[in-house]
């Protein structure tokens, strides 16, 4: 294939991104240095805005529970999808996938009706435990994460199962031969091997997280406001296009940021 | 290996029902006979569907969101598979960067895209048509159709393409003729995922479309957002079903073209 030809085969796609994301996206910096006049203002008005820090505060807060608390309950998922048969596993595949692919505004909305005051846990909490037991779970920081976490799992899923599955059966082998036990081989051998899947997961997560927006707006209070919702409002309400793109800007770093760190930490994880 | 252990099994279960529930629920309250939202409703009906095909505004926007998604569709299958080609095949300088330069969009927050798009749309005067709409939902999904494509063409053995360029077929006959045909059912589940995250797409969506374009998911987050209605839960419910849909075939699919999806 010459270089005419793979000119022909890559100027739609070319074409298509420069028009749909790159010159956006330079659009954006050039709203945030006010145009042509080439100011820093729109940034130092967020440095001096008390509401920038606090979604700031917020937004890695909320980022970072989210993160860990899909790890908690991603771990135990990939470690059992990577024990039981082939067969098996595409059927409990689905049980990940169908959530992945179910429209994010279905979940929360779904979320809305189960976390409400009466929604099902408070009812069969009220059944159990008579009229006072009432757990305040939506509008506010808990149901914030537990619709993150429902949304971040599959991708927190994947990396670590990749990474379990290609763990050779070699060296669990050698360990239950020598006398180690489940408990054993697994804080020693399979944890350890498992870290890059982990930290892969982490990243994607936790970048995916910074930028969200539906979540914690549908299912967070006034307080749990974070940095897309931000961005949305000086878009829309306030009409301010410079502190929008600002703002833009800073999480664009803050998440390159994290993805560079990633394709730098030693071990095999590639994003796709 | 072992099976795992008792506790193991518990624990996953509990965590794929957290999993699942959300999208399971929605189905019995579409069928809930009355307009008070709760589960597990009181008394049957169709009522809601009824609600959600003949009242309101909902059909519009399902009808505004048939068509961005087939239009995405269409764009970003026309754009990633022929690139995906020349990113597998094709030897010239700066490839490998360029391959990460077409998946940035997969790695940057969708927010950033969405506001760099209704900026752009603006300065253009194209904010709020359904054109800017199709160009910033094809960022999108290009990138999925390329993984997809380029997944596809690693399996496919390459000496079919090498005997028709020995017989004198140029690049663009062997694509054509060669490549596609066995390509075929990685683009049918690449179209497929492409329509689907385009027809669920609410970011941009909310940024680019204006008031007589507003798609389905963005008058579903209004709706989630400012009344809470009743007809919500057959729209999740027709949107569960749409993704249970795409996710078979593209499993069936992923089979007869042994790629992962």
């Amino acid at each position: 294939m010459t270089n005419r030809h793979a000119l022909i085969f890559l100027g739609p796609v070319a074409l298509v991104m420069a028009l749909g994301f790159f010159v956006p996206l330079g659009q954006i910096f050039y709203t945030s240095v006010d145009g042509a006049q080439l100011t820093l203002r729109p940034f130092a008005e967020l440095v001096d805005s008390r509401l920038f820090w606090l979604v700031l505060e917020n937004t890695f807060a909320i980022s970072v529970e989210s993160m860990l608390a899909s790890l908690l309950l991603a771990y135990p998922i990939a470690y059992h999808l990577s024990r039981v048969t082939p067969r098996r596993r595409a059927a409990y595949m689905v049980l990940v996938l169908l959530p992945f692919w179910t429209s994010i505004l279905v979940k929360s909305f779904a979320f809305t009706v189960i976390l409400g005051d009466h929604g099902i846990v408070n009812n069969v909490l009220r059944a159990l435990f008579g009229e006072q037991m009432v757990l305040p779970l939506l509008f506010n920081r808990t149901g914030v994460v537990i619709g993150m976490v429902h949304w971040l799992l599959p991708f927190m899923v994947f990396p670590i199962l990749v990474n379990l599955l290609a763990q050779g059966s070699d060296l669990h082998y050698a360990a239950r031969v020598m006398g180690a036990g489940r408990t054993r081989i697994f804080f020693r051998i399979t944890l350890p091997l498992s870290v890059p899947g982990v930290l892969a997961g982490c990243v994607i997560t936790l970048v995916l997280s910074l930028g969200s927006f539906v979540t914690p707006a549908l299912l967070g209070g006034r307080r749990d406001l974070m940095m897309a919702s931000l961005v949305d409002f000086y878009t829309r309400v306030s009409l301010d296009w410079g502190s929008a793109s600002a703002i833009a800007v800073l999480l664009l770093a803050i998440t390159g940021g994290l993805i560079l760190l990633l394709s730098r930490l030693p071990g095999e994880h590639r994003l796709i | 290996m072992r099976r795992p252990a008792l506790m193991t099994v518990f624990v996953a279960w509990a965590i794929y029902l957290f999993l699942i529930a959300p999208s399971l629920i929605v189905i019995p309250m579409s069928f809930n006979g009355s307009t008070e939202l709760i589960f597990p409703p009181r008394s049957f009906s169709l009522h809601m569907y009824h609600e959600f095909f003949y009242g309101g505004d909902w059909l519009q926007a399902t009808r505004e969101s048939i068509v961005v998604a087939a239009g995405t569709m269409l764009l970003s299958v026309a754009a990633g598979v022929p690139a995906a080609y020349a990113l597998a095949r094709a030897e010239f300088p700066g490839r490998r960067l360029l391959g990460v330069v077409l998946l940035a969009p997969m790695l940057v927050p969708t927010i950033v895209a969405a506001l760099g798009l209704y900026l752009y749309l603006v300065h253009l005067g194209l904010a709020g048509t359904t054109a800017g709409l199709i160009l910033g939902h094809t960022t999108l999904t290009t990138p999925f159709v390329i993984v997809i494509a380029a997944a596809s063409l690693r399996q496919l053995d390459q000496s079919l393409e090498t005997a028709a360029r020995i017989m004198g077929a140029g690049p663009l006959l062997v694509f054509r003729r060669v490549v596609l045909p066995r390509l075929y059912p990685a683009a049918v589940a690449a179209a497929l995922f492409a329509f689907l995250i385009s027809f669920d797409e609410v970011v941009i969506a909310w940024f680019v479309s204006g008031v007589g374009t507003a798609t389905l998911p963005v008058k579903m987050y209004s709706a989630i957002h400012w009344e809470v209605s009743p007809v919500l839960p057959v729209i999740s419910t027709l949107l569960t079903l749409l993704s249970l849909i795409v996710c078979t075939i593209g499993a069936l699919l992923r089979q007869r073209s042994a790629v992962d999806v």
